[in-house]
């Protein structure tokens, strides 16, 4: 294991008050979540934008420290560390960020971005030998020796993203977050940048740990899939297993609304289409997180406890596959049925006047403000 | 909860166009500067309860078209060539009152971003109700419970109440509805969607689309769909039109294009997508280089730095139109099937 994961928790103060600033609630962002990804490697991550899968992600790298939980990365619990630890630690894992035009300085050449990297790592001691590697950087990435004295700008979008990724190359790292690395690009520069992960990939023996919202592109690029709904993983397999024997409700409902450029899919598929918003994070429903949106929705332990992730048998479905569901196995077997759900009203924004002020707090776990 | 109804609708092909637009150019560019081409001839029609999709990569001039048939192009800085025959009148000539008792209610405009295409400081009730007041003349007082049924009608839940609201207070799903009830409010006969579910998630994506479909077998309005998504489009639009570098490059009915696609660009697009029902472990096969790499329409084809099947004749040539309204190519060598 590369990388484990144990019950992490990151969450977000809600302020309130003009002079004193009072903590009114908090925003479960990521709410528990253990996972683990073996090295070499791709485990992905998708849910809707607000599911906290970026949350997860950065507070993987300790970008965004945690509230609660472990980081445990190839033996040292990364979560903990504070300071120059940490700071030499960080060349082991760099992310990718979704937006290169603003995580891109626009006043840096590539070279300089690269470098810079490089010098607080202390790899720049020999200038030869910095001047190969920044060849062989950006061969890796598919770009020309010139690029490095461009700067950001002069760039289009894919030609910026394969920037970034030589950024987070440049320092040698064992395991890469890239948080929506494609979803910024046009359909034909998605493929290849997806491309190019693959093959720097397969030439370094990198692990990746990918966050989108496109379960097609996840799919496409992952070994292992996590499902994230509010704040929490709801299903956890293989990728090609994910799609063959979906066994969460959340997952088939994703998977059945993204759409296929087939038309002869699109007209024969069922499509199962989920009433109303996502919940606030910063008040989730009691018991399931999903139960208030769920077409499987059932009378009991639905809306009262929380399911965990575990294996169940079903046919097709492996070990290494866990659904967060208390019905799993019934709504496999189709036993349980489909019904209509009333949307719930959704509000937007955190504004306090919303929000249950009632404290928080697990009973176990005392937040950090 | 209705699936897939809107493909049992076909398309009536005899009736007059509703809408034609013929050899649409958009060029901007201020005097002295050389000038840039964003719609470059561009010609189709809508057919009243068609759906129509324009489909295409940032810069290939899909919203421009739309906003050009609109007259919504800001009025310095460009010039626009070519019709939009609506209904017998040229819409390109029309002056700007005259658009604006066209606009909202024979034709209706759904923006990608519902946040910045709603008013922040007005209610969504009174939003709604001003198109009602404005071209049906009706006073504040007879919109109000019209409004609160638009909002039932496009799937807000506790409309009523939700007149009060203002556009921050309601979810990024709810505003596309609420932009979809303004758009519909006086039964336009077109309506033109610029990528309305691009800013949204796939579920929430699932079921705009699904309301979209809806209204249009419901009230018989023709759709024009413009988006990047040719999963979206599969599922919805009964023509398809490609775009690239601001000219149509392919055209065919849903099931003629998506099931034998010619044009090199398009056959590209469809490999470049991962799909979720396809077998995993495959490369996927992108489209080389990028759109900066186009050569100009008056001498080649535009795509041919990044075609697979250029021959000489692309790089020396304009490939012409070889087709008709219903289907067509622009091309010298297309490609013989589906690879």
């Amino acid at each position: 294991m590369l990388l484990e994961v144990t019950d992490l928790e990151v969450y977000f103060p809600i302020k309130s008050g003009v002079i004193f600033d009072r903590t009114v609630g908090h925003v479960r962002a990521v709410d528990g979540v253990s996972m683990t990804i073996r090295r070499g490697e791709t485990y992905g991550l998708v849910g809707e934008s607000g599911c906290g899968k970026s949350t997860l992600g950065k507070a993987i790298l300790n970008l965004e420290p945690p509230t609660a939980g472990s980081v445990v990365f190839d033996g040292v619990d990364i979560a903990s560390l504070k300071g120059e630890a940490l700071r030499k630690e960080r060349k082991r894992f760099q992310m990718v960020f979704q937006d290169p035009l603003s995580s891109l300085d626009p006043r840096q050449t590539v070279e300089a971005l690269l470098l810079e990297g490089l010098r607080a790592h202390g790899m720049d001691t020999d200038k030869s030998a910095t001047r190969a590697r920044l060849r062989e950087l950006m061969e890796a990435v598919g770009l020309p020796i010139t690029a490095l004295g461009k700067y950001p700008h002069e760039f289009s979008g894919g030609q910026r993203q394969r920037v970034g990724i030589a950024r987070a190359l440049s320092v040698g790292p064992d395991l890469i977050v890239a948080d929506e690395p494609v979803s910024a690009l046009d359909v034909s520069i998605q493929a290849q940048v997806i491309n190019l992960l693959q093959d720097i990939q397969d030439e370094l023996g990198l692990t990746y740990l990918v966050v989108a919202h496109d379960l097609a592109v996840v799919r496409h690029i992952s070994d292992r899939i996590g499902v994230m709904y509010l704040g929490g993983l709801v299903e956890e397999s293989e990728a090609g297993e994910l799609y063959d024997v979906p066994l969460h409700p959340y997952t088939r409902a994703l998977m059945s609304a993204v759409p296929v450029p087939d038309p002869l899919v699109e007209d024969t598929r069922e499509q199962i289409l989920l009433p109303g918003d996502l919940p606030s994070p910063a008040n989730p429903p009691t018991g399931c997180r999903f139960h208030t949106r769920c077409p499987w929705r059932q009378e009991t332990m639905c809306d009262t406890e929380r399911p965990q992730l575990r294996t169940v048998e079903v046919e097709g479905a492996t070990a290494t596959h866990r659904v967060a569901c208390h019905f799993a196995e019934r709504i496999a077997s189709g036993e349980l049925t489909r019904h209509e759900v009333q949307p719930e009203l959704v509000d937007e924004g955190f504004g306090p006047l919303k929000i249950d002020a009632s404290p928080l707090s697990p009973p176990d776990a005392p937040l950090v403000p | 909860m209705t699936v897939s109804t809107v493909q049992t609708q076909a398309p009536v092909r005899s009736t007059e166009p509703l809408l034609a637009v013929q050899d649409l150019r958009v060029t901007f560019g201020r005097r002295g500067e050389e000038s840039f081409h964003a719609v470059d001839g561009v010609s189709f029609d809508v057919r009243p309860g068609q759906t129509v999709g324009l489909v295409g990569e940032s810069g290939c001039g899909k919203s421009v078209t739309s906003l050009a048939i609109m007259g919504l192009l800001p009025h310095r800085g460009n010039t626009v060539s070519g019709s939009a025959m609506f209904d017998g009148e040229d819409l390109l000539s029309m002056s700007q009152s005259q658009l604006r008792n066209r606009r909202g209610r024979d034709i209706a405009m759904i923006f990608q971003d519902p946040l910045s295409s709603l008013n922040p400081v007005v209610s969504i009730g009174r939003q709604v109700t001003e198109v009602m007041e404005r071209h049906r003349g009706l006073s504040r007082k007879e919109a109000s419970p019209q409004a609160a049924e638009l909002l039932e009608r496009v799937g807000i839940p506790d409309a009523t109440a939700r007149l009060a609201n203002y556009p921050h207070q309601l979810s990024g799903g709810m505003r596309q509805r609420a932009l979809i009830a303004m758009a519909i409010a006086c039964s336009p006969r077109l309506l033109i969607a610029d990528e309305p579910t691009t800013a949204l998630d796939v579920t929430i994506q699932a079921q705009i689309l699904a309301l979209l479909k809806e209204l249009v077998v419901d009230t018989g309005t023709a759709l024009v769909m413009i988006t990047h998504d040719l999963g979206v489009v599969a599922g919805l639009c009964d023509e398809v039109n490609v775009l690239y570098g601001g000219k149509i490059v392919e055209r065919g009915t849903r099931h003629g294009l998506f099931g034998r696609p010619r044009h090199p660009y398009t056959v590209g697009l469809l490999n470049s997508i991962p799909r979720l029902d396809a077998p995993r472990g495959e490369k996927l096969s992108p489209v080389p280089g990028s759109v900066a790499d186009n050569l100009p329409w008056d001498a080649a084809c535009a795509f041919a730095p990044r075609c697979v099947n250029v021959v000489e004749a692309c790089t020396t040539q304009t490939p012409q139109w070889d087709g008709d309204h219903v289907a067509g190519l622009r091309c010298f060598n297309p490609m013989g099937v589906q690879q």
